[in-house]
């Protein structure tokens, strides 16, 4: 089948000659270890090429996930692949213990605001991201977001200057813990309150109901992120 | 030098829905559903399969109404123009973004004879931004089955609609429902007639409902909705193919070093940017062609924009 690549010749993909059950355990074995030793989410084209032809990798997937109920973490589906995740209830450990997490990924207020917006309305380019604001938004936010590789560029814009247009990447999903973007926070609310279209917000169609609150209230923020909440209102 | 292209199909020679269709009710008993969903296939298969050279423009089309309606569905603001910008507008290696990712799926929908395999239906999941589910696993599987099926192909096409469980993943078996249709007719390649429809009156039994795959009379529906939507396939079909003669007809005069190519692109995409770059062509010399192709009636301009156009057929 052409659609099994080539393996490196050690590894025995069938196992054909251990006893049933032992061949399914060292086959759930090796999608928790991929997953373990993986950087990043790992798709399951990737897993379905270490186990035997005949096995169903969800089946195998189901029983680690039953054998891991117990366990401080579990196997997740985000941003199109499968990964371990420690549960939440051991976030404020895993903080007191090692800091806050990988400190290059803190984002300010300024870069987490203009990410949702990226998020919710894209593609967006720069400028209209300026005129959502009402502010410039600068380079050096959109290059911090870049580099961290939650956002990337998509189409350009059919404006003059052909803009770019930035798109969230499938490492932002998998940061946050999203499977899709219809996983967003409150999506649902906002596509149903006629919010979700960039051209009519950026033409100051606001829904009679959002009118009544003060500047850009209807951005939500991202909700994920416990570092993030500042009382509002500061100014 | 590219070899000119086969004198494509002339528009005359499109089949015409038979006139008694347009006057059927669209309210009217299953019996009556299915008979009239057979007429409009029958109208529509020959011309399916003398795969005239320019229907390939004609499923591409078909496709990016399809996507419109799926990205309606799934809760994107993209129109169809905006679709194709999103298509079109995008630097090779750059992203898609997600209603680019949803046209995309459609694309290949219409690109491709209706087989599929596991790792192609996770990359169209993975496009349409939905969630992979373990069930889905069975699909290629059940489509491939469809060769062996004595149902009509349209009951057959609702059977793997059905067979999408998930509510959210509506768009999927639409998009699976369209390949079923194909592969049942055992056509060379699919067509996309149901995704457009999804949202229209033919799943819409009442004002506040709307049939799902898999719901009582989604079967009749879908009949309906195949009524609906031969028509203006067909009328697309004779719009193109008129455009296409033109092309043909227009294509010794223009004696530019590398126009076949561009041809061949008019006749097998949807649309084909202003600025197109080729080994032999520049993009000037490109911009030059397309001008002319315009002169002649062969092509026409879809975005209405002075910059950033794109022409096809």
């Amino acid at each position: 089948m052409a659609r099994r690549p080539k393996l490196p010749a050690e590894l025995d993909v069938e196992l054909a000659n251990l006893p049933e059950d032992l061949r399914w355990r060292t086959f759930m074995g090796r999608i928790e270890a991929i997953l373990f030793a993986a950087p990043a989410p790992v798709t399951r084209e990737a897993l379905a090429r270490v186990i035997g032809r005949g096995c169903s990798l969800d089946a195998l997937i189901a029983d680690l996930r039953a054998e891991l109920r117990g366990r401080p973490y579990d196997l997740v589906a985000v941003a199109g692949g499968l990964a371990l995740r420690t549960k939440t209830t051991f976030a404020e450990a895993i903080r007191a213990a090692t800091g806050q997490g990988d400190p290059r990924r803190d984002l300010s207020r300024a870069e987490s605001l203009v990410l949702a917006a990226i998020a919710y309305y894209q593609p967006i380019t720069r400028g209209e991201l300026a005129r959502f604001f009402g502010q410039e938004v600068s380079r050096d936010t959109i290059g911090h977001l870049r580099a961290l590789a939650f956002i990337a560029s998509g189409p350009r814009s059919p404006q003059p200057g052909a803009p770019y247009t930035y798109v969230t990447t499938k490492t932002f999903l998998a940061h946050f813990g999203f499977d899709t973007l219809r996983d967003l926070p409150d999506i649902e609310a906002l596509e149903d309150a006629g919010l979700l279209n960039k051209d009519k917000l950026l033409a100051g169609d606001f829904p009679p109901s959002f009118m009544a609150e003060p500047e850009d209230g209807s951005l939500p923020d991202e909700g994920n992120d416990p570092r993030e909440e500042p009382p509002r209102d500061d100014r | 030098m590219h070899a000119l292209p086969p004198l494509p199909l002339p528009s005359s020679d499109v089949p015409v829905l038979p006139p008694w269709l347009a006057r059927q009710k669209p309210a009217g008993s299953a019996a009556e559903a299915a008979f009239a969903a057979g007429a409009a296939l029958q109208a529509l298969d020959g011309l399916v399969r003398t795969a005239p050279a320019w229907a390939g423009a004609w499923r591409q089309r078909l496709a990016l109404k399809s996507a419109a309606a799926a990205a309606r569905r799934l809760g994107r603001p993209e129109g169809q123009s905006e679709l194709r910008d999103a298509t079109h507008l995008r630097l090779r290696g750059e992203a898609l973004g997600p209603g680019g990712e949803i046209c995309e799926a459609f694309a290949r929908l219409a690109r491709r004879p209706p087989g599929l395999d596991e790792r192609e239906l996770q990359e169209i999941v993975a496009l349409l931004g939905l969630r992979w589910r373990t069930e889905f696993a069975a699909l290629p599987g059940a489509l491939a089955g469809l060769d062996k099926t004595s149902e009509p192909p349209p009951f057959a096409a609702a059977a793997l609609a059905a067979r999408v469980v998930a509510p959210e993943a509506e768009v999927l078996a639409f998009w699976l429902a369209e390949l079923g249709l194909a592969r049942a007719l055992r056509w060379p390649f699919a067509v996309p007639l149901l995704t457009a429809q999804m949202l229209g009156p033919a799943f819409r039994p009442n004002e506040t409902s709307r049939l799902r795959p898999g719901s009582p009379g989604f079967e009749r529906a879908l009949c309906g909705a195949l009524v609906a939507s031969v028509g203006p396939a067909l009328s697309l079909a004779r719009e193109i193919a008129a455009h296409a003669a033109r092309l043909a007809a227009a294509a010794p005069k223009i004696r530019v070093r590398g126009a076949g190519e561009v041809i061949a692109l008019l006749l097998n995409e949807d649309a084909v940017v202003g600025t197109l770059r080729t080994p032999t062509l520049t993009r000037w010399a490109t911009r030059r062609l397309f001008q002319r192709l315009v002169e002649f009636g062969a092509v026409r301009e879809f975005s209405g924009r002075a910059a950033f156009k794109l022409y096809g057929i």
